[in-house]
């Protein structure tokens, strides 16, 4: 059984103007040691996507017209709220693209990440190094050292003092450290990562992406990499899914995809990214091919 | 030379007890008639700073900036404001730099009034100068009376390009003009931008964190680190033969979509 399979998910999405169909029946299996990327321009379901597997669409404005999500032997889709509370953070982790706005300013990063440790510990106190009925003071203190822990494996010079840092203290790149250390925490099986690099630089990005790639390969974890950045999935991805208006296009390992594309959207999409080895006049963007092309 | 920067520094907070921030220190760089120079560099290297030093909107701590010859910041109010006529900017975010509250018509003919003593023209001349200026953005006459609201990023990056261009400049200023948008859109740009170089004759000061970006519109480099050049030359030079580390450094780090490219792929 894969690790992740989601199944003709179709979702509508309520507003002013009335309720549209945004997702148009997405298939997509992840096994565990898969890097999966999913990418398509702005608008295209990606972050809905996403949203759908970790159960943070409210409804309204969200309802599901069909499918379902397996993941760990249930459909998340009918899973209970209570369930869902018990699976994110312990068994799926998440990472959106701005540190900023999933760090709560007035906190320090150490609170932040003991609240996620404790919490997984009371589902699982192994996570802490701790056997069942532990002690609160114990829970505590093994919460702290894990948080140390989980902040020097991302790569947090001198965690142990700088885990009583409030975020502003911290540059964009460090920021997002932490919260994939915040992901990380509980020992997630899948890992759900939106646009996790995006606001940040190409160098940082390299480290984060690094970071990312090894947490992979140390814990066998299957995740699901959101990005616009074709290069970045050819970087880290062994699997890209190509969405386009709510519909996957073409989707497999990365390098059959991406080397031989089959879908004219996928080859127009590479056209238009500008390496370091573009020359003037060789890019081409979307607006020659229409939009019936790709149906 | 179109554009002269010479031993340049910036340093903010310098009124204050402290030692004040180095924004930009010693740049130099001269960037010629018709050619595009590119300057790339991660955030807060200084490149903003730059162009607003070039604008006058930021005075210098030191150095000079000379604009056909003219030293910038010596220019009266008045000289200005015609050099400024001849100097315009395209900015990053086309979200927030157009006006919501007027339409299409009325943010494009906004430097046409600004300038009016530069280029006088009636108000009837100013509607057949934006018709003209959208058609030549690849925007069409429908598109006037709209608001900004109604056009998607792509669009309004091209509406930011044509009020740029609506004084007849030779100079363009473009701080990361396609930053904010889809890689599909932003070749759309790219592209509209070499056109508008060969109609016109425009010379471009274009900045981007993206070096497949600058190697695509630029004739010429400079990487800026921490306010600091750390090298400059023709593109090909430096991005086939980087002498610097931190250029070595950006180079590596650009993902490229070609997967037998990843340092992490193994090769099977
Ligand atoms: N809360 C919402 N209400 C209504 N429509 C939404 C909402 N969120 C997203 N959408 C629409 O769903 C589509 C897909 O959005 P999204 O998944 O965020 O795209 P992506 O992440 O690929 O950029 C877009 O057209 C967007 O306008
Ligand atoms: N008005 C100002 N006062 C103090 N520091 C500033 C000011 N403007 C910019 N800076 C600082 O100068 C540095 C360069 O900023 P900027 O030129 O905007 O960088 P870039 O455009 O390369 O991202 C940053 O560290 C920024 O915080
Ligand atoms: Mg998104
Ligand atoms: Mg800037």
């Amino acid at each position: 059984m894969a690790l992740l399979d989601i199944q003709n998910l179709q979702l509508a999405m309520r507003s002013y103007e009335g309720e549209t169909q945004i997702l148009h029946g997405i298939d997509l299996k992840i096994e565990r040691g898969e890097i999966w990327g999913m990418v398509g321009e702005t608008g295209s379901g990606k972050s809905l996507t996403g949203l759908s597997v970790s159960r943070l669409i409210p409804s309204p404005p969200g309802r599901y017209l069909a499918g379902n999500i397996d993941f760990g032997g249930k459909d998340l889709l009918k899973a209970s709220d209570r369930d869902m509370r018990a699976l994110r953070g312990r068994h799926i982790g998440m990472i959106f693209q701005d540190p900023t706005t999933n760090l709560n300013p007035v906190f320090r990063i150490g609170t932040q990440l003991v609240d996620v440790a404790l919490h997984a510990g009371h589902d699982d106190p192994s996570i802490l190094g701790l056997s069942k009925g532990a002690s609160r003071s114990a829970m505590k203190k093994a919460a702290r050292k894990t948080a140390i822990e989980m902040l020097d494996k991302v790569g947090i010079p001198d965690a142990a003092t700088r885990i009583d840092d409030y975020p502003h203290q911290f540059s964009g790149g460090m920021r997002q450290r932490v919260l994939i250390a915040m992901a990380m925490i509980g020992k997630p099986d899948l890992l759900i990562a939106d646009e996790p690099t995006t606001a940040l630089d190409v160098s940082v990005q390299a480290q984060i992406l690094r970071l990312i790639h090894d947490l992979v390969a140390e814990r066998n974890i299957g995740v699901l990499l959101i990005t616009h950045n074709l290069g970045v999935v050819a970087q880290i991805c062994s699997h890209v899914a190509v969405m386009y208006r709510g519909r996957i296009l073409e989707s497999g390992p990365v390098r059959e995809v991406l080397k031989h594309p089959s879908h004219v959207y996928t080859q127009a999409l590479l056209d238009s990214v500008p390496t370091v080895h573009t020359k003037r006049g060789e890019l081409r963007g979307l607006s020659g091919l229409s939009p019936e092309a790709f149906a | 030379m179109s554009l002269e920067i010479k031993n340049v520094t910036k340093i903010f907070g310098t009124s204050r007890k402290g030692e004040g921030f180095t924004a930009l220190d010693d740049v130099s760089l001269s960037v010629k008639k018709g050619s595009s120079f590119g300057l790339v560099g991660e955030s807060g290297s200084g490149k903003t700073t730059l162009t607003k030093c070039i604008l006058r909107l930021e005075s210098l701590t030191s150095g000079t900036i000379r604009f056909e010859g003219k030293d910038i910041h010596a220019l009266s109010k008045a000289e200005m404001r015609r050099v400024r006529a001849r100097l315009q900017i395209v900015f990053q975010d086309p979200y927030a730099s157009l006006n919501p509250r007027i339409t299409i018509h009325d943010i494009i003919s906004e430097p046409l009034i600004i300038h009016r003593e530069t280029v006088p023209m009636s108000s009837r001349q100013r509607t057949e100068r934006v018709e003209e200026l959208l058609l030549q953005v690849g925007l069409s006459r429908e598109h006037l009376f709209r608001y900004p609201h109604e056009f998607s990023g792509g669009q309004r990056q091209r509406i930011g390009i044509a009020r740029a261009l609506a004084v007849k400049p030779e100079f363009l200023i473009l701080d990361e003009p396609t930053s904010a948008l889809d890689v599909s859109v932003q070749a759309e740009v790219l592209n509209l931008l070499h056109r508008l170089q060969d109609e016109l004759g425009l010379t471009y000061f274009f900045i981007s964190h993206d070096l497949g970006v600058i190697r695509y519109v630029c004739d010429e480099v400079a990487v800026i680190y921490r306010g600091k050049l750390v090298e400059q030359g023709p593109v090909d030079d430096i991005f086939d033969h980087p002498k610097d580390d931190y250029t070595r450094m950006l180079l590596n780090a650009m993902p490229d979509p070609d997967p037998d490219l990843s340092p992490f792929r193994r090769v099977e």
